[in-house]
Parts: structure tokens; C-alpha cells; sequence
């Protein structure tokens, strides 16, 4: 063969600049202990949690601190040992308010105290338990409840295991790091995976930029029984669900439903390794690397960072800031939220956080759709998002639904390629929410 | 560290395509109309420069004036009004009088864009829109006079030509003030107009001339070369295949437009003069066709914005052009057949379905889907 590899891939997506270089390299250090952690009550999808301690209480590390009945759901853990100060309401990433026990840390932090089990001899059903008790989420930014989707519905079995390992957003390298640091963890987490949905295939999909992580995965997953590694062409959004699913199996998900629906499930790395240190240690999921990186940050990294760490104890652990910082944003520059000041907590789904300078910032302004049909070039969902967004102006609720505006998952590719600076993923929203509302009636 | 009054709140995504602006394809779009422009100096002599100047000068006068009555914000700096103005002025004769080009242009941005709402709610293309109704107006008769290539060579480069048709009129005043004594230049025939009284088609296959001293000399039957080069009369913008191809190919590379158009309507009307037994070759050469399938149709306003729509718009276009060649009084249909597919990208953007991702079934039309209608508002009790 010669010429260009061609990797596995899908229809659509953009080329947005990648700038991983600037933490690529950098290993994994555990990030300081602040003065204060704020552990947001609720951190996925799902039924809130009540909490279990009051101001005054000690917890200890890793001691469950607050917990919901409801099936979908998962708990929270105390990332670190101390006082609970006061459960009050603080901002959190996305601007509303979340409730968060607070706590003072002790001076010396204990070292998490690793049980050492044989996870060869759980069964499905334990490892659902493990992962439920260890309040596993989604970490790629969604945090859906883990144990749920390793629940799938009887009449659809899965029998393909796929692990997230594209890393498509810019600048963020924390699975890359993963990979490149804990490649055997993450494999008997995706073979824990595998056990327990009863899959007898499981795929991890790298994107490749990432030869790398490719070469150490693969050296650690040789000799496991089905569990291939893929490499996927680099392309932005590699990592969403549906697209991930159709370039590795060539499987297309129905509008609207589930990854289950084709017999697929798709974890993130930072989930599958937390998996195994659960049912390997007996270790929650109180603490998660992260990438602090951008051009806006003197000495950008890869963090591991307790849950609850406020941002800007994390921005001065990486140097501070590298001139006029423009916009701080909590996750990956494409999906991520743009935050007004440095002061929100990281949760278990922060992937990373990524400072651009205020030269970096480009906002145009929005002007008239000039309907050149880019953005239905780049959406990987095959929407009209310049139609939806007409619909949404004209308030035509049933057209933006005809055009799409449920089936999006707000990757942004319209918003980055328009000329017109249209906010696309911004209408999207809004029609989500009044098409909700119209249906519930 | 509260930083809050410096920081930026945007929804995502926070990364903006490099370069993409509608300001940097309009900007794109004139550089690769430069040397179509180029080649018509050559050719039509320095008249060409005046037609550009009055219908860019108009152009802009007529949207600053618009947008100023009808309360809209300045919109000069994206450079749409001068694409429209060079691309009418190339759809002109070189014998347009400079009255009759004012006129074209006003019409092409005040009307065709501006009163149809501005930039992205126009239905017609502007500067096809202007043409169309140019030709259906009584100004017809100045804009269908077309001069033999390289006519500067008897008269000089720098002299204003001034048909026997507009003496004494208006025009002739401008063109006086602007460059001294406008000549009488005699008018020739286009190639299609040639081809369509039936002259020389059966000789049609006879190879291709080389290029020499024959190629631009267009006495006799034009060679291929000729028709290729542009040494052939016509309108402004029309004659140089090669130049067009050119600025073609750097709007392709720099996906400022969809390569699916043009390929659609120079493909079906390929085809179809094939089979049935015209010269392809020779009738892609001759007239607007390929200004229109790479400039015109391209418009991203008013083509169609899938590319299932951008195929139906493209072979019907080219499907139609063919029709007016061969069937219809006129020698030339290609801005006529994208004004009336201008009408149909409207049918197609609403009509014709894109399946989502994983959605099964060829669906072709679209439906609209039924949501409940809003309760209506409790009527406010009376105090
Ligand atoms: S990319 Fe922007 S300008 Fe182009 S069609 Fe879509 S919404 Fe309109
Ligand atoms: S419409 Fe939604 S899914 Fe499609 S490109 Fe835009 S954000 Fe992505």
C-alpha cells in the first residue's frame, strides 16, 4: 500500500486547530489540595442526592457523602479528609446553582488505602453494584450514571463494548495521558465492561494522532480475548457516540434512540479505568485527571484533580495565567462552558480546562444567514441547523423539529465553519426546551 | 481571583473557523473574477473599465441609499454589492451604453437584493435578476449588440465605443465627458448566434486549430482554440473559458463554492447535446456558459443548501439551458435558466427531504411533523 493511511471515520465533522501539543507531553502530577473543596450534591444526569452529613461532621476520604433512592442516579464521595463546613448553594460550571457540601481539609491528607480483590471472579451484577457505590458517571462531560447504562434493556443485548478514546476535543490530552500512563488498567476496565453486559467484543477507538497511546494499548491488550484497538482519522466529532459507533462498526443509531438499540455501549477512558480501581481497590470516583491547558496558562498540564477543587486552584497549580486571559472554559473548547469568573468547582465529568487569550477569542458578529450551506456540509447528524435556526426565529416549533433540532447533539461543527457567526448550538437549545415543553402538555 | 468583569460568556463552541467570513468569500469570489476581467480588457478594449466603474459606482450608491430607507445597518463592507456589480457587468455587451449600465445596476442591488430583504433573503441572483429584466424591458436593444474581438486594433485601446443605436442619446453625453469622441464600432455576431442560424455546424468536428496566428483571428469560423482562449465576441465576462477555469479553480480550493453545480450543469448539458447530435464541445465553448455554471449558479443565497438540492438545481439547470439553446428564439438561456431555477431552490430547500443520520427508509418529501398547539392564554379575569 502507499500513499496517506485512510483511518475509520464518518460523514461530515471539521478540522478545528488541535493545539494538543501544549500538554501532550506532560505526565500526569496530582494537582494541590485547596482550602476549600466544594462537592456539588448532584453531578450527572438523573435524580438529585440527599445529603448524608451535616456542617460539623468529619468525613473521611472517600466516605459517601451524599446518595439518592432513585435508580438513576449515582453517589457522592468526600474527596478529601476533614470538616464539613456548611451544604450551601454555590455557581456552578454551566451558571445555575448547585447545592455542595463544603469542606475544610485537614492538613495531611491519608493516601487512599487500595483493597486488593480478584476482579476475575465478580459477576455482572457486582460489578453494576461496584460501579453504582463508587458513584461512576460518564466522564467525557454528559456523566450519566454508569451503572445504568450497564443496564441495558433484556430485549437488546449488547455485544460490543466500545471505548471512547478519541479525545476529538482541541487542545484536552487527559485520555491521551491515560493511555500512555495506565494502558493495563484501562484494558481490564473494558474487559469489566464486557463481563458485565455479557459482550464478547470490545474496541478501543484512537484517534490517529495518538500513535502513541496506540502502541501502548495495544501492547497491553495483547493476549486479551476480543478486546481490538482501532485507529480512527482525526477529525472533530470522532468522539460522539452515534459517529464513533458507525466509523468502528459501521452500525448507525436511529434518530433518537440508544447506542443499545444497535447493541453497542460506549464508555470514555477516564470511566473504564475508574472502573477497574473500583472493583480492583474498592477506590470511589472522588478524584479525575484533567487537562489545564490553553494559550491563556504559563505552564499548561495534566492534572489529577479531587472533585470539588475550584478552578482557580487549579489555574495557579499550572502557573497562573499567561496574559489577558479572554475566556476560561470548563471542558473542551467545543462543547464546553464559558465561564464568568474562576471560582466554580470541578465535577467528576470536567475533562479539562482550557484558557484562550483575548487574542484568541474570535467573535464575529451575527449577521443574516447567507445560506451557503456550510453548516449542513459539517453537521455529522445530516440536520438543517440554518433551518432550524429560521424556525427558531419565527417560533415554528414543528419545523425546527422537522429540520432536526431534537436530533442534534450540539457538537457545534455549524457554528464553527458559518461565516455568519450564527450560534446555532444557542437556538438548538431553545427549541429543545420549547419542544419539551409542547409535548409534555 | 475574580477576573468577571474581563472574561467572555459565549455558548459553545468557542473556536471559530479561521478565515471564514462572508467578508472573505466575497473577497474571494472578486479575485477570481480578475482574470476574466483581465482577458475582456484585452479583448474590448479600455471600455470595459468603464462599464465596471459605473455599475460597482451604482451598485454601491444603490445600497447605501436602500439600506438607509428601509432602516438597515451599513452592510457596503462585505463586499456583496461589488460582486453583483462586476458579475451584471459581465453579463453585458461591451456596447452597453454606461446609462443603461446604471440603470442594470440599481436594479441589481436595489431591487433584486435590497428590496427583497438584503443579503441572504434575496430570491434571485442580483446581478441575473437585473439581466432577465434588462432583456424584457425596452433597454433590450442596447444590451444585445455585441463588437468583434479586438476592434481596439482599428480604432484604439482607449476609445469608448458608442453604437450606432445609442447616438445622441444620454449615454453618448457620458461617454464623451469620461474619454473625449466615442467611435462607431461595427457589431459582429456571437458564435451561438453564428451556430444558431446554422453556419458551419456541419464543418464543426474538424480538429482543433493549434495556437498561432490563426487562433486570434476570428474572421472566419472560430477554431476550438479560439473559443477556449476567448478571441470570440460576447459579453464582458464570457469569452475566456480559461480565465473563468482559472478563477474557478481558486474558489474550489478554497471551498468557497459547491463543486456539485457546476459539475451538474456543464455535465447534463454535456450529455444532452451528445446524444443528440450537436457538437458538445463547440457549444460548451460559446456563450455564458460557464460563467454562469461556476459564478452564477453558485450563489450560495439563492441555490439550494443540501446537496441532494444542489444536484436537482444544478442538472435542471443545465437541462434547461439546453432546451432554450435549441428550442427556444434566443441564442443564449443561461441566466434566464438559473433565474427560474433561482424560483425552484425554493420548492427544493422546503420539499425535498435529507434523511438524518441512521434513518432508515428513502423518504423524498418532507412532512411536517405534529406538535400540540400551544394552550391558549387564560383569559384575564375582569376586576
Ligand atoms: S453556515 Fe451559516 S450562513 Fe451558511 S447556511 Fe449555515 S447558517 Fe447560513
Ligand atoms: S446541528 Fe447540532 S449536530 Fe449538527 S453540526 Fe450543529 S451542533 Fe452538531
Amino acid at each position: 500500500m502507499s500513499g496517506k493511511a485512510t483511518y475509520k471515520t464518518f460523514k461530515g465533522g471539521i478540522h478545528p486547530p488541535y493545539n494538543k501539543e501544549l500538554a501532550s507531553g506532560k505526565a500526569i502530577r496530582p494537582a494541590p489540595v485547596p482550602s476549600e473543596v466544594f462537592i456539588p450534591l448532584q453531578q450527572h444526569i438523573g435524580a438529585p442526592n440527599e445529603p448524608l452529613v451535616k456542617p460539623g461532621d468529619r468525613v473521611e476520604l472517600g466516605e459517601k457523602i451524599g446518595a439518592s433512592e432513585a435508580f438513576v442516579s449515582a453517589p457522592v464521595h468526600a474527596s478529601v479528609a476533614g470538616m464539613v463546613k456548611d451544604i450551601t448553594e454555590v455557581t456552578g460550571f454551566t451558571g445555575a446553582k448547585v447545592k455542595c457540601v463544603v469542606i475544610t481539609p485537614d492538613a495531611e491528607q491519608p493516601e487512599f488505602t487500595k483493597q486488593d480483590r480478584d476482579i476475575t471472579a465478580l459477576s455482572d451484577q457486582e460489578i453494576r453494584d461496584i460501579a453504582r457505590e463508587a458513584g461512576l458517571v460518564g466522564m467525557g462531560g454528559a456523566a450519566f450514571p454508569t451503572h445504568v447504562k450497564l443496564t441495558p434493556p433484556k430485549d437488546k443485548p449488547v455485544d460490543t463494548v466500545i471505548i471512547n478514546a478519541c479525545e476529538c476535543e482541541p487542545f484536552l490530552t487527559c485520555d491521551h495521558r491515560v493511555m500512555l500512563e495506565r494502558p493495563h488498567d484501562l484494558v481490564q476496565g473494558l474487559k469489566l465492561l464486557m463481563r458485565a453486559v455479557n459482550a464478547k467484543r470490545g474496541i478501543i477507538g484512537i484517534e490517529a494522532n495518538k500513535m502513541d497511546a496506540v502502541d501502548a494499548v495495544r501492547g497491553a491488550a495483547k493476549g486479551e480475548a476480543g478486546v481490538e484497538v482501532d485507529i480512527l482519522e482525526v477529525k472533530y466529532p470522532e468522539g460522539a457516540e452515534k459517529m464513533l459507533i458507525f466509523a468502528l462498526t459501521g452500525r448507525k443509531v436511529p434518530p433518537g434512540k440508544l447506542p443499545s438499540e444497535v447493541g453497542c455501549l460506549v464508555q470514555n477512558v477516564g470511566t473504564a479505568v475508574a472502573l477497574y480501581e473500583a472493583c480492583a481497590w474498592g477506590k470511589p470516583l472522588y478524584e479525575r485527571v484533567l487537562t489545564v491547558t490553553g494559550q491563556g496558562i504559563k505552564d499548561p498540564a495534566n492534572l489529577l484533580a479531587r472533585v470539588g477543587t475550584p478552578i482557580s486552584t487549579l489555574i495557579e497549580a499550572c502557573g497562573g495565567f499567561a496574559g489577558q486571559p479572554g475566556k476560561v472554559i470548563m471542558g473542551g473548547p467545543m462543547t464546553g462552558w464559558a465561564q464568568p469568573d474562576t471560582s466554580a468547582p470541578v465535577v467528576k465529568g470536567t475533562s479539562g480546562i482550557v484558557v484562550l487569550t483575548s487574542e484568541l477569542v474570535d467573535v464575529g458578529t451575527e449577521e443574516e444567514c447567507v445560506r451557503c450551506g456550510k453548516c449542513v456540509d459539517v453537521c455529522p447528524m445530516f440536520l438543517l441547523p440554518n433551518f432550524v435556526v429560521q424556525a427558531v426565529k419565527k417560533e415554528q416549533w414543528d419545523r425546527a423539529e422537522m429540520w432536526g433540532a431534537l436530533d442534534c447533539f450540539e457538537c457545534g461543527c455549524c457554528s464553527f465553519t458559518c461565516p455568519a457567526y450564527i450560534p446555532h448550538v444557542q437556538y438548538v437549545r431553545k427549541a429543545k426546551a420549547e419542544i419539551a415543553a409542547l409535548k409534555r402538555r | 481571583m475574580k477576573v468577571a468583569d474581563k472574561m467572555l460568556v459565549t455558548v459553545s463552541p468557542h473556536l471559530h473557523k479561521k478565515d471564514e467570513t462572508i467578508q472573505r468569500a466575497m473577497k474571494d469570489v472578486l479575485i477570481a473574477l480578475t482574470p476574466a476581467a483581465v482577458w475582456a480588457l484585452v479583448v474590448f478594449g479600455f471600455n470595459v473599465v468603464y462599464i465596471l466603474a459605473v455599475s460597482c459606482i451604482t451598485a454601491a450608491l444603490s445600497e447605501v441609499v436602500m439600506r438607509k430607507i428601509m432602516r438597515r445597518k451599513p452592510t457596503l463592507s462585505d463586499y456583496s454589492a461589488m460582486v453583483t456589480a462586476v458579475l451584471f457587468a459581465f453579463l453585458l455587451p461591451p456596447t452597453t451604453p454606461l446609462w443603461v449600465v446604471a440603470i442594470g445596476a440599481f436594479l441589481a442591488v436595489g431591487i433584486g437584493k435590497e428590496l427583497f430583504g438584503g443579503l441572504g433573503k434575496n430570491i434571485f441572483n442580483p446581478a441575473i435578476f437585473a439581466r432577465v429584466l434588462l432583456w424584457f424591458s425596452p433597454l433590450a436593444v442596447y444590451t444585445t449588440k455585441f463588437v468583434k474581438p479586438f476592434f481596439w486594433k482599428t480604432s484604439g485601446f482607449f476609445t469608448p465605443i458608442a453604437t450606432s443605436i445609442n447616438e445622441g442619446a444620454v449615454g453618448r453625453v457620458v461617454y464623451k465627458t469620461l474619454a473625449g469622441n466615442p467611435v462607431d464600432i461595427p457589431t459582429a455576431a456571437t458564435p451561438l448566434a453564428l451556430l444558431k442560424s446554422g453556419k458551419w455546424l456541419p464543418d464543426m468536428v474538424a480538429g482543433p486549430t493549434p495556437v498561432g496566428a490563426t487562433w486570434l483571428n476570428s474572421g472566419g469560423k472560430p477554431s476550438f482554440w479560439s473559443l477556449f482562449l476567448g478571441a470570440k465576441s460576447g459579453c464582458i465576462g464570457e469569452v475566456c473559458i480559461l480565465a473563468l477555469l482559472i478563477g474557478a479553480a481558486y474558489l474550489l480550493w478554497r471551498r468557497t463554492i459547491d463543486w456539485r453545480i457546476p459539475v451538474g450543469i456543464i455535465g447534463t448539458f454535456f450529455l444532452l447535446t451528445l446524444v443528440t447530435w450537436h457538437h458538445p464541445i463547440y457549444n460548451l465553448f460559446s456563450g455564458g456558459l460557464f460563467l454562469g455554471a461556476f459564478f452564477m449558479a453558485t450563489d450560495w443565497v439563492t441555490s439550494p443548501v443540501t446537496r441532494r438540492g444542489k444536484w436537482i438545481f444544478a442538472v435542471g439547470i443545465g437541462a434547461t439551458v439546453f432546451i432554450m439553446r435549441f428550442w427556444s428564439l434566443r441564442p443564449e438561456g443561461v441566466a434566464i435558466a438559473i433565474f427560474l431555477w433561482n424560483i425552484g431552490t425554493l420548492v427544493i430547500d422546503r420539499y425535498i427531504a435529507v434523511p438524518k443520520f441512521g434513518e432508515v427508509g428513502a423518504k423524498v418529501f418532507n412532512q411536517l411533523p405534529v406538535l400540540p398547539e400551544p394552550a391558549p392564554e387564560p383569559a384575564k379575569k375582569q376586576a
